[in-house]
């Protein structure tokens, strides 16, 4: 019982949270609450046995991407940004396909009982040799190529910041 | 740790896709060294020729096979698409030089970007893992998008970057949302493995299932632009470089029928009928709605986004069909639209000079008096795509058709076919301003070497694969084998 | 092989290096590269033409174009005797026209584009005449078909060239229509397009019958019918024959070549080629002799008050192309053919001369307005001259042995035979006195133009008298090798040489009843060419007089039996009222622009509403892709 109330507890404040991060005004708060939702998420993670990514969560995210958030909003003008409307009169139309997908998941979810097959890292095998040391196996042997593709991703993603961002050339 | 076996054949089954890694990269130290930036396009054009040989010298030795544990599969299917994202790029880099220098956006990176790209599609083509699947269509869209908003100086550059890479971002977020729909019930990401656990698990009914599905086909319908997940493509193509557009018409969109095939045929292929009936309808739509609103549009590249994405309703004709002809004729027609395509996205670059867009319908007015030549070359590639014969774009149609009709699907080839004759109204629209207008004034073409080069080939292409088709299906043919 | 090849390969080499350098380099030099190409082509089948000779049939296949199942496409040609009478034809007379274009077109300022579609034009009559199968036939029919508009709307300045030729393309659409359709049928009915499969199969179709809506119609009829459709639009039959009047519009080496010698009789060829089919419905033949028959002698009745000199020529061709299609419809396929080669040097040389003088007198068409040009130009009088003796069947001249063939085949065949026979000779009675009409009144008696033109009256170049001369060795020496063999046996040569294709006509008859029939053509010729003189040789009234006692057949005929009138009322008016923007107008474009701008308004308001869905908001764009996945979602699971 006590893990489903935790659940709960994690899955209802993760949700409110998001909708807070993308109604207020003032982006300052919307990042103050998504570094309060990233929290929960790591807690999610703890709870599904995975410390090594609760921890990346908070350090990678939190911790980084975050401050930087907080960096380029102080660059702006947050009192023009603060005047726009945020959702162009729409946001019904959103809040009403949120909602059609949310009935036909919980639809499709009742006609569920379980999953029938779990992958082979099981919590005992991740127990037994410990969360970084499984990840790191993984990515290292079979994971090995998605992980480089991965990295050239990543450098591409790089190379854009710097491309877009780069002085006029003339 | 000594290299075994399985991991030498791996690194050298990815050794094409990693020459155009290592060629983008080097493009990038090029790109601060040399100022010359077609010294730069032309190293990268000799790293993707480097990375054809070594492609065909691997296909040569027989090499085939999943490696990377069941993660990359090298085989025929990929190498055929593999062989259209090459093509693409290098035409895409012929056509870049000038178009860049006259809208002021030559910059180094541009070319290494266009290597990560097809790379990520060469990837996206021999996935046989969805993890890399994602990460291949990542790579691709990522460097994609910076190549939409890479003419910073331009509002619909960055205009059209910003849509594509939002709306990109929340078709990658359906298609993981999908993946792990799909791991949760079969407990891999292996494609094969997804097809026998669906059978030995008995999830052929499962409605989570379907919703996986779903997924993945909007994911896949975004890349390709199937309708309703076409929305972001005439912005985007419009707003582009042209040079970009054509890339974006025809590689990303060939990379996004290749992986679709190979998930729908080898993870999904037991639950065909259900997949069937949706792709039908989509595919009715996207030939309707690509076709009635090209015609409605004056803006040639606005017009010719609005035909690809009517293509690509006719191209899933042959994922629908499921035979192996049915993908033999629609490998073929990706091929064959490469070469027609990115040939009228050269003539459309070949009139943009200097504070002249080249664009709108009404600058083709009395082309054909001042330039015969250029119209001439317009009007194959305007007949080939409408699919008159003898171009290449009739035999693509004919040959995909002829195998839906074989599979069954007699009623959907008819409204393609229907749906053809609509698309003769906006393409030949272009040939009849072009020939039967007067000329409003005197059009500067700018005209390159390798602009010249790129038109020749795909005019000449476009041709000889309508006269002597033949030859070029036995390719296509050959190429299903391995799937 | 590659010798084949070439032959309507050389034409085409010289269209695409015209049109592709001819604006900027070649310029007013585009008949160095046009005229040597076609005169190697007629060299070449020259030499094709011997190999057929001593019994050679060339068939060659030289790759499938498509394959796809049972579907298979060959392209590739056949020189069989028919074809190769064909080749000769078409190249003989397209060298020399093509010469006499250089001192006509001169100073054109669309000089080398009349060039390229010349050979355009070539390449596509000679790929059409070379086929061997009905898909390359079909390519050809239709190349022809768009070279032909595209001349006849040469100078697209001129309104009334412009009309012609979007005229002459609808006219043409309703033909080509039936032909595709009939083409589609032979392959749903022989699994194949290739002459060689379908024509020995032939005979196991007959009595097959296909259901259209309740009716049990015949295969081999309902082919033959659709192909023929083709034929009548092509080769200017009733009642489409409407175009070929109006597409004199373009210029006269076109009206020569394409509009008389070559594309207009392509429908006779094809009818002639098909013999196999056609053979094998009687009411197919009964149509194809009908419609010939009444065509020959309507058109030859409008031709006797025409006043524009080449409306004349051309009403004549459609009388004789009637004539031909006579000949086809009662089996004498020779005789239609033979027919056609004759037909082809006279016709292009009446048509030659009649631009020699329009050229000399500034673009003046009306004959009322010519008159005593004989001692002006007398190459192009004593040309013409033959030319006409040689369509009114004198003796001796080409003219005579082949319309005297027919003429025999049609008296011959039965059935419906005597009946047609009156009629066609009747036609040749008209025939005689209108070409000699066209003659008295052009180069006898006073000029009656301006002075301006008599002060410039004056013989045409020698580059366009020299091609007069050599088509007049045509026009009398061509018809020699098929003299009927009672008046020398033996010497139907032609006859002898289509046979293996062709057959040998049907139908007997006595030496004497043979002896009938020629002596009546020669003295209905020879009476035809009096009545002229009688009423347009001398200065008399005569004309006006007959012309006010039959005030209204004169205005009947005048009129064109108002066929035209009435298309316009029944057919034109009404679909331009119905689609006032697809039907404006094609050469300017207009039919593509109307069916281009049309169906946007047939679909405007529905694509309006669409294309406001594009609003560039990504949010839109957004909802809209969760709206389909959601869609998608609710039909597929629930």
């Amino acid at each position: 019982m006590l893990p489903q109330i935790f659940f709960a507890y994690f899955a209802v404040v993760i949700t409110v949270l998001s909708i807070l991060v993308i109604t207020r005004k003032n982006p300052v708060h919307s990042v103050i609450w998504m570094l309060v939702l990233f929290v929960h998420i790591a807690a999610l993670y703890i709870f599904l046995n995975a410390e090594f990514l609760a921890a990346i969560q908070i350090i990678v995210y939190a911790g980084a991407i975050l401050v930087l958030f907080l960096f380029v909003i102080m660059l702006l003008n947050l009192k023009k940004e603060e005047q726009e409307r945020k959702f162009h009169g729409y946001w019904p139309l959103g809040v009403l396909a949120g909602t059609f997908f949310i009935v036909f998941f919980i639809l499709i979810l009742s006609k569920i009982s379980v999953f029938p097959k779990l992958g082979p890292y099981s919590i005992q095998a991740i127990q037994s040799e410990g969360s970084i040391m499984t990840i790191g196996k993984v990515l290292y042997t079979d994971y090995i190529l998605p992980f480089e593709i991965a990295s050239i991703v990543l450098l591409v993603a790089i190379i854009g910041a710097v491309v877009l961002a780069k002085k006029r050339i003339e | 740790m000594v290299l075994d076996n399985t991991i030498l054949l791996g690194i050298r089954l990815i050794s094409p896709e990693l020459i155009l890694i290592c060629t983008g990269l080097f493009l990038l130290l090029l790109d601060i060294l040399i100022k010359r930036k077609e010294t730069v396009a032309f190293a990268g054009l000799i790293g993707i020729f480097l990375s054809i040989w070594v492609n065909l010298k691997l296909s040569s030795l027989g090499l085939s096979g999943n490696v990377f544990s069941g993660m990359f599969v090298f085989d025929r299917y990929g190498s055929f698409f593999k062989l259209i994202f090459y093509i693409t790029a290098i035409l895409t880099i012929l056509i870049s030089l000038r178009y860049l220098t006259i809208q002021k956006g030559g910059i180094g990176e541009y070319y290494a970007l266009i290597l990560f790209a097809t790379a990520g599609m060469m990837f996206m083509a021999s996935a046989s893992d969805l993890i890399v699947l994602y990460l291949g269509l990542e790579l691709m869209a990522l460097s994609t998008y910076i190549l939409t908003g890479i003419l910073r100086g331009q509002i619909r550059s960055n205009e059209a970057a910003i849509k594509y890479f939002l709306l990109g971002a929340f078709s990658s977020a359906i298609l993981l949302y999908g993946i792990s729909l799909t791991y949760g019930l079969t407990g891999t990401t292996n494609i094969n493995e997804i097809a026998s656990s669906l059978q030995a698990l008995n999830l052929l009914k499962s409605p989570m299932l379907f919703l996986g599905l779903i997924f993945f086909i909007v994911a896949f319908g975004f890349k390709i632009a199937l309708v309703p997940f076409h929305m972001w493509a005439p912005d985007v193509y419009e707003g582009a470089p042209t040079s970009i557009t054509a890339f974006m018409s025809v590689g990303p969109k060939a990379a996004g029928f290749a992986v679709f095939g190979r998930v729908f045929f080898e993870a999904f292929g037991s639950l065909h009928l259900e997949w069937s009936g949706i792709l039908i309808t989509l595919s009715i739509l996207t030939m309707a709605i690509g076709s009635i609103l090209a015609i409605q549009q004056t803006n040639l590249k606005r017009m010719l986004a609005y035909s690809s994405i009517s293509h690509a309703g006719y191209a899933i004709l042959g994922i629908i069909s499921a035979t192996p002809e049915g993908v033999s004729g629609m490998m073929n027609y990706l091929l064959i639209y490469t070469f027609m395509n990115i040939g009228a996205f050269a003539v459309l670059i070949m009139l943009n000079s200097e504070g002249v867009r080249g664009e709108e319908l009404s600058d083709y007015e009395g082309l054909a008096k001042t330039h015969p030549l250029a119209s001439f070359i317009m009007l194959i590639f305007m007949f080939s795509l409408t699919g008159i014969p003898p171009t290449a774009g009739f035999m693509a149609k004919f040959y995909l058709f002829m195998a839906a009709i074989k599979a069954g699907y007699m009623p959907i080839v008819i409204v393609a076919v229907i749906f053809s004759v609509v698309s003769a109204f906006f393409y030949l629209r272009v040939v009849m301003y072009m020939y039967m207008k007067e000329p409003k004034g005197e059009v500067a073409l700018s005209t390159s070497g390798s602009l010249n080069l790129a038109l020749i080939i795909t005019a000449a292409v476009t041709l000889l694969i309508g006269i002597f088709p033949s030859v070029f299906l036995e390719i296509a043919k050959a190429s299903v084998g391995g799937l | 092989m590659l010798k084949y090849t070439l032959i309507p390969l050389l034409p085409l080499i010289s269209f695409v290096i015209n049109i592709l350098f001819g604006r900027n380099a070649i310029k007013d030099k585009a008949h160095w590269i046009a005229v040597p190409a076609v005169l190697g082509s007629f060299v070449l089948s020259l030499s094709a033409f011997t190999d057929v000779l001593s019994g050679n049939t060339i068939n060659i296949n030289f790759y499938n174009w498509i394959i796809s199942g049972d579907f298979n496409v060959p392209i590739g040609l056949l020189i069989d005797p028919l074809t190769a009478v064909m080749l000769i034809v078409v190249t003989s007379i397209s060298s020399l026209i093509f010469i006499y274009s250089i001192g006509y077109m001169h100073g054109d300022k669309g000089y080398y584009r009349f060039f390229a579609y010349l050979s355009l034009f070539v390449f596509s009559m000679l790929t059409l005449v070379m086929a061997n199968n009905f898909l390359v036939l079909y390519f050809g029919w239709e190349a022809v078909g768009l070279c032909s508009y595209f001349l006849i709307g040469f100078w697209f300045e001129k309104k009334s060239a412009v009309n012609a030729g979007k005229k002459a393309f609808i006219v043409n659409r309703f033909g080509d229509f039936g032909f595709g359709l009939g083409v589609i049928l032979i392959f749903l009915t022989f699994g194949s397009l290739e002459y060689a499969k379908v024509f020995p199969q032939a005979g196991s179709v007959v009595g097959q019958t296909i259901n259209i809506l309740g009716y049990d119609i015949n295969t081999i009829t309902l082919i033959c019918l659709l192909l023929f459709c083709g034929a009548v639009g092509k080769s200017a039959q009733m009642p489409l024959h409407v175009w070929l009047p109006d597409a004199m519009e373009g210029p006269t080496p076109v009206s020569a070549l394409i509009h008389a010698a070559t594309m207009v009789t392509a429908g006779v060829f094809m009818v002639a080629r098909c013999n196999p089919l056609f053979t094998l419905s009687s009411t197919a033949m009964t149509t194809v002799a009908l419609v010939g028959g009444t065509t020959a002698i309507f058109a030859a009745s409008i031709g006797l008050v025409q006043n524009d000199i080449k409306r004349i020529i051309a009403y004549s061709t459609v009388s004789q192309l009637g004539y031909m299609f006579l000949a086809l419809g009662m089996g004498a396929y020779t005789a239609g053919i033979f027919h056609l080669y004759t037909h082809a040097y006279f016709k292009a040389l009446l048509f030659l001369g009649s631009g020699s003088v329009i050229h000399t007198l500034h673009d003046e068409m009306n004959i009322q307005k010519m008159g005593g040009l004989k001692k002006y130009m007398p190459i192009t009088y004593w040309t013409f001259l033959i030319a006409s003796l040689s369509i009114s069947g004198i003796p001796g001249l080409s003219g005579f042995f082949s319309k005297d063939e027919i003429l025999w085949r049609v008296y011959a065949g039965g059935g419906m035979g005597k009946f047609l026979w009156a009629l066609a000779t009747i036609a040749a009675f008209m025939t005689a006195f209108y070409s000699f009409r066209l003659i008295y009144l052009a180069f006898h008696g006073k000029f009656r133009g301006t002075h301006e033109q008599e002060h410039h009256l004056h013989e045409s170049p020698s580059i366009m008298t020299v091609p007069l001369m050599l088509l007049a060795v045509g026009a009398v020496a061509a018809g020699w090798v098929g003299i009927p063999h009672i008046l020398a046996p033996h010497s139907d040569r032609i006859g002898e040489f289509l046979a293996p294709v062709l057959g040998h006509p049907k139908g007997e008859g006595t030496h004497a009843e043979e002896w009938f029939v020629m002596g009546l053509s020669t003295v209905i010729g020879l009476a035809g060419i009096l009545t002229a003189y009688a009423m347009y040789g001398k200065k008399t009234d005569l004309p006006q007089k007959i012309g006010s006692a039959f005030q209204p057949i004169y205005k009947l005929l005048y009129n064109k039996y108002y066929v035209d009138e009435l298309y316009d009322k029944t057919i034109v008016r009404p679909v331009l009222n119905a689609s006032q923007k697809v039907f404006l107008g094609f050469l300017d474009g207009k039919i593509i622009e109307g069916t281009v701008n049309g169906i946007p308004a047939l679909i405007g308001a529905f694509g309006e509403r669409l294309r406001k869905i594009q609003t560039g908001m990504i949010s839109h764009y957004g909802l809209v892709m969760a709206a389909g996945a959601l869609i998608i979602i609710w039909i597929v699971i629930f």
